[in-house]
């Protein structure tokens, strides 16, 4: 979808996180999940952050999924602390992040970035 | 001793807020604060969040200068540097008063600043921050107390606390499992050189892992900070417990706290391994350790055994209590080695008879009487040990006084 690239995409229902689960599969571009919640103090601390990376990498695929919105999908990954990020490429993780760590989240999305 | 440096010793502060709706208690609470006000509350402090991370208990901020932990009807807020911390207090009673939350506990504590001549207002003096928090504090808040325990010592804790009367023990959980708890902060200083080096970064490794500082308690998620050219924080999450790590490595003014959070119900050797490690982490030359408790017999005794078993000795203790909100009488247990001590509490306590609108009480006659004279010899002897000075805070009128 047009307009998509550069901003951090919300999935709001299972559906629309499968759709851009395949993309990102088909596409071979690294996905970054942040998996956040709208009580969490710490995930809006981090938000213009992510949305500022987003900006900065759109060859980097950006997703946003709140813990309550789609609670089994955070069962399913195992989501306790937040914010939580997954790092996805072609179907895998292949590392994460879990707190608002500016630097570290950088370091780890410029290491799979390539 | 430089003449001028970073300021390590923290200010500490505490408050606790009761939900005028019992239902809001159990949800998020104060968590549902916004993040964006309380970027402003931090910046009147000069601090702000450089790293965070929450669970389904609490928020632990990271700060430019310390820590935050915000739970449903808790903050706690510890500064260092020349953060002007009290000033916090007013703008947070406000914000939570917005979200239907009222104040009724504040605790401030702190040691003894290595430069005090730096601190600006209202940190100058002790005294001056009573006075402070007196005006900033609502009336209602009228059980009142303020004290220096070992203020002869280069490592004195500064109390104050104030908490509403007869505002009832909780009935949430989270009160409950509160009186089980304990908080237990140590004061290191004169860091091990060697080892201080490890908080100057550039080495491309975690000074998390390099340190040792992971192991202290393997099941926290750890969420921390590397300061340039050096320096080192860190918040650990566990459940609803934190714990607190702030490191300033430079020589002459090295300084390292931790912090932790303990229950009755751990086991004991917990503690006592979590100490070790902070001990070997830091070495370092003088340390004192201040415990925090509503359950005053047991935590003493166990923090006590626990600072033995890491091989320190202890040069001096005391305790103190102090009122908590609670439908309590005044104390009703004395100890059994009556000291002068004695006579201070008693005066304490008719004061509150006399004045039943006045709930200040001069700090300066709460001290401890000076401790005993030591012969020079075992003087030299200590110096050359590792030493460590304990004071207990009571929160009850449960009311012992030990001597060494």
């Amino acid at each position: 979808m047009a307009g998509e690239e550069g901003t951090v995409i919300a999935c709001h229902t299972v559906d629309a996180w499968n759709e851009q689960l395949q993309k990102g599969n088909d596409s071979k571009k690294l996905i970054v999940v942040d998996f956040t919640a709208s009580w969490c103090g710490p995930c809006r601390f981090i938000a213009p952050i992510l949305a500022d990376f987003a900006k900065k990498m759109p060859h980097v695929t950006f997703l946003k999924v709140d813990v309550d919105e789609l609670k089994s999908v955070a069962e399913d990954w195992a989501v306790e602390a937040m914010p939580t990020f997954m790092f996805l490429k072609e179907g895998k993780i292949v590392d994460k992040v879990v707190g608002a760590k500016k630097d570290e989240l950088q370091l780890v999305i410029e290491k799979h970035a390539k | 001793m430089a003449v001028s440096g970073f300021e390590g010793f923290e200010k500490r502060l505490e408050l606790h807020f009761s939900g005028d709706d019992p239902a809001l208690t159990s949800t998020m609470g104060l968590r549902r604060l916004d993040f964006s006000l309380l970027e402003q509350v931090l910046h009147v402090v000069q601090c702000s969040v450089v790293s965070a991370v929450a669970n389904q208990y609490f928020d632990a901020y990271v700060l430019s200068e310390s820590s935050l932990f915000i739970y449903p009807t808790k903050i706690i807020i510890k500064t260092c540097g020349t953060t002007q911390l009290l000033k916090s207090i007013r703008p947070l009673i406000h914000l939570a008063k917005n979200l239907n939350h009222s104040i009724i506990t504040c605790k401030y504590t702190r040691g003894n600043f290595i430069f005090p001549q730096s601190q600006p207002f209202p940190h100058t003096s002790f005294s001056e921050e009573v006075s402070f928090l007196e005006d900033n504090l609502p009336d209602k808040l009228s059980n009142r107390k303020a004290s220096v325990m070992n203020s002869s010592k280069s490592h004195a804790w500064h109390v104050f606390t104030a908490s509403v009367p007869g505002s009832g023990e909780g009935v949430s959980a989270e009160s409950k499992a509160a009186a089980y708890t304990y908080t237990v902060e140590v004061c290191m200083t004169d860091l091990d050189r060697v080892l201080a080096r490890r908080f100057f970064g550039g080495t491309g490794n975690s000074m998390t892992e390099i340190t040792g500082i992971y192991g202290i308690n393997p099941k926290a998620l750890i969420c921390d900070f590397e300061f340039d050219p050096c320096g080192y924080s860190m918040n650990g999450i566990d459940g609803d417990r934190y714990s607190t790590i702030h490191v300033t490595p430079e020589d002459g003014f090295s300084y390292a706290s931790f912090e932790c959070v303990g229950s009755v119900f751990d086991d004991d050797d917990d503690l006592v391994r979590m100490l070790k490690k902070v001990v070997k982490i830091f070495r370092p030359g003088k340390m004192s350790v201040a415990t925090s408790t509503s359950v005053a017999n047991d935590v003493s005794t166990r923090v006590n055994n626990a600072m033995k078993m890491v091989g320190m000795r202890c040069r001096s203790f005391n305790a103190d209590d102090f009122p908590a909100s609670g439908n309590r009488k005044l104390p009703i247990k004395i100890g059994t080695r009556r000291t002068s001590c004695i006579g201070l509490d008693v005066y304490w306590i008719e004061t509150l008879k006399q004045s039943k609108g006045l709930h200040t009480f001069p700090f300066w006659n709460l001290e401890f009487p000076k401790p005993k004279v030591i012969k020079d010899a075992a003087l030299a002897e200590w110096q050359r040990n590792q030493i460590f000075e304990m004071q207990i805070l009571m929160s009850i009128f449960g009311r012992f006084i030990l001597e060494y």
